[in-house]
């Protein structure tokens, strides 16, 4: 069964086409979730919008949920899933990069290109920047590239670095968004309002 | 209908809805096609296909560079260029139906517009660097590294909004 | 009346939607487990073991050799010690107990070549064959009768008398010939002229790691 292309149940072919539609959807969920407004994004930082926190955890429970759902009735095929490399140093370093950047800059990449479609200024400059963000890198990738290719641990997943049973993992996962949830609603109220 | 649409500018869906209806095309995306959503490899593959375009022979010297030149394909022809097409169609839609399309420079206030456009693009350059290095961005590697549990990506996860929480102080005044 | 009571249960709207959450979360490790079937059913394995093509015989093996054909395989599943004594041209000796390491599925797990399991008789090669069916394994065959087949068919053919029919006759040249390739020298082709036997240049196979059909790749 799944996944389809990789098992060849839908023709090569398709995957660009299925690109794009899976990318309108991506991008109408995330515009119509305010992650176009870099307000609204930079306000999981200060306590005035958690609007991220929410649509990212939420999101990633849901796939995750029903990622093991369908991996148990065997319509996926978890093993044949991209996982995502852990270069540990690169994974950390890199990320507080990004952090950095994501708080002096208001978007990340996703959310930039919704805000470019719909013509804000500051995601197109967002986006240039990124551009040149990489171009530095590409340039300058003999620096980087012990970071880059050190520390490679494997496509590991949390099961093989904590030893840990996956569903139990899951479970203590969705209690920990739950309260996460909830606590983010109390800073709110405690937060004064800020519109937008 | 107009009116109506000025007064719901900044009404969006309920988060909740918004990140299950995420997670739902973050799951279709995994049954299709085996992979994760993502970002930031559109613009990799921008700035490729750009210096590929301009000097050839730089970009094949260059290691990182000749690692997505192949000799009969452009570097555009990737499935991430297809689907960020695909977002900014998709955001051009929502945006369009409820009224927020419009040239426009969004800050806070109490900062100039041009002080928001060099922290955007300081930013910006600071978040293509990081997603280089981490090789990806909050959708390649956070978002979509967590549906599968893949340790790299809790670790970018942790380590994007750690230090986001770290340094938000110093730039406050940029949003509050 | 109708509204208040949405708004009453809009109230602990999300206390529900948490609850839906946990209970899925909680029904994932409340699962009963489930082992997922690993290679192929039952039913499958019986209908490949009873088929016929599944034995190669000594004189197809000889041929297919001696025409040097490239998606030959040949995998000596006997000890070391057997392999080093005596053993086919280019064979690659992976004894049964070595058969699932992760060397050998390099060998064994690939469409590129029709894989010969042999040993001294059929016994050790068929329960070679079983496993690596049920590793889903693809192209195998098991040399029919083994080496002690081998060496009573090619090697040192039965003369046949002169009452068998035309086609005996036929096989033992062939047989003979074979034999010859395979370095046995007859006493009255000695006379002629030294058989000239073909320098054949070690096969070399480079084990694949099998591939996916497309390779998943990400990152963002």
């Amino acid at each position: 069964m799944g996944p389809l292309i990789p098992n060849g149940v839908i023709p090569y072919e398709w995957n660009s086409i299925i690109a794009i539609i899976i990318g309108i959807a991506f991008g109408f969920v995330l515009e119509a979730s305010g992650f176009s407004s870099s307000r609204k994004l930079a306000g999981v930082f200060y306590g005035y919008d958690f609007a991220v926190l929410k649509v990212f955890f939420t999101a990633a429970l849901v796939a995750l949920i029903g990622i093991l759902y369908m991996d148990y009735l065997g319509y996926i095929d978890m093993s044949k899933l991209y996982v995502h490399p852990t270069y540990l140093w690169g994974a950390i370093i890199g990320g507080a990069v990004m952090g950095i950047g994501f708080v002096a800059g208001g978007f990340c990449p996703g959310t930039s290109l919704c805000a470019v479609a719909i013509g804000k200024i500051d995601a197109i400059i967002y986006v240039i920047g990124i551009m040149i963000g990489v171009f530095i890198f590409s340039e300058l990738y003999i620096l980087f590239q012990p970071i880059y290719e050190g520390y490679f641990e494997g496509n590991i997943t949390l099961m093989d670095s904590l030893g840990v049973n996956r569903y139990w993992f899951v479970f203590i996962f969705t209690i920990i968004a739950i309260i996460a949830f909830i606590v983010s609603d109390i800073i709110r109220k405690k937060q004064k309002k800020i519109f937008y | 209908m107009k009116i109506d649409n000025q007064k719901n500018r900044h009404v969006y869906w309920n988060p909740y809805f918004g990140g299950f209806l995420l997670g739902i095309i973050i799951l279709f995306t995994f049954y299709m096609t085996g992979r994760g959503l993502g970002a930031s490899g559109a613009m990799k593959s921008s700035v490729v296909a750009i210096v590929d375009t301009v000097t050839p022979e730089h970009a094949e010297a260059n290691a990182y560079y000749s690692k997505f030149i192949k000799d009969n394909e452009s570097p555009m022809n990737t499935w991430l260029v297809f689907e960020a097409l695909g977002v900014l169609i998709g955001a051009f839609i929502s945006g369009g139906l409820s009224g927020r399309i419009g040239w426009r420079t969004q800050h806070s206030p109490k900062i100039t517009s041009k002080r928001r456009l060099a922290f955007a693009l300081g930013g910006g350059i600071l978040f293509g660097l990081g997603a280089q290095i981490a090789r990806g961005c909050t959708s390649g590697a956070a978002l979509s590294g967590m549906a599968v549990l893949s340790t790299g990506g809790f670790i970018t996860m942790l380590a994007i909004f750690g230090t986001g929480y770290l340094v938000a102080y110093f730039f406050r005044k940029n949003w509050i | 009346m109708v509204n208040r009571k949405l708004a009453k249960l809009s109230k602990f709207r999300y206390a529900v939607l948490a609850a839906i959450l946990l209970i899925l979360s909680a029904g994932l490790v409340l699962l009963p487990k489930y082992e997922k079937h690993e290679g192929i059913n039952p039913e499958e394995l019986l209908s490949n073991a009873i088929s016929p093509e599944r034995y190669i015989t000594s004189d197809q093996l000889a041929n297919r050799i001696i025409n040097q054909d490239p998606s030959l395989l040949l995998i000596d599943v006997r000890t070391a010690e057997h392999y080093n004594n005596y053993s086919l041209l280019n064979a690659i000796n992976i004894p049964l107990k070595n058969l699932l390491d992760e060397e050998s599925k390099a060998y064994l797990y690939q469409d590129a070549y029709d894989i010969v399991l042999y040993s001294n008789d059929n016994f050790y090669a068929d329960q070679a064959w079983v496993l690596c069916n049920r590793l889903e394994y693809k192209n195998l065959y098991v040399l029919k009768g083994g080496i002690n087949n081998w060496f009573n068919t090619i090697i040192n053919p039965p003369k046949p008398t002169e009452n068998m029919p035309a086609e005996d006759f036929e096989l033992f040249s062939n047989r003979k010939a074979a034999s010859m390739f395979f370095g046995v020298a007859y006493p009255e082709q000695a006379k002629k002229k030294p058989v000239e036997v073909k320098k054949v240049i070690p096969k070399k196979i480079i084990p694949v790691k099998k591939k996916k059909k497309m390779p998943v790749e990400g990152g963002c």
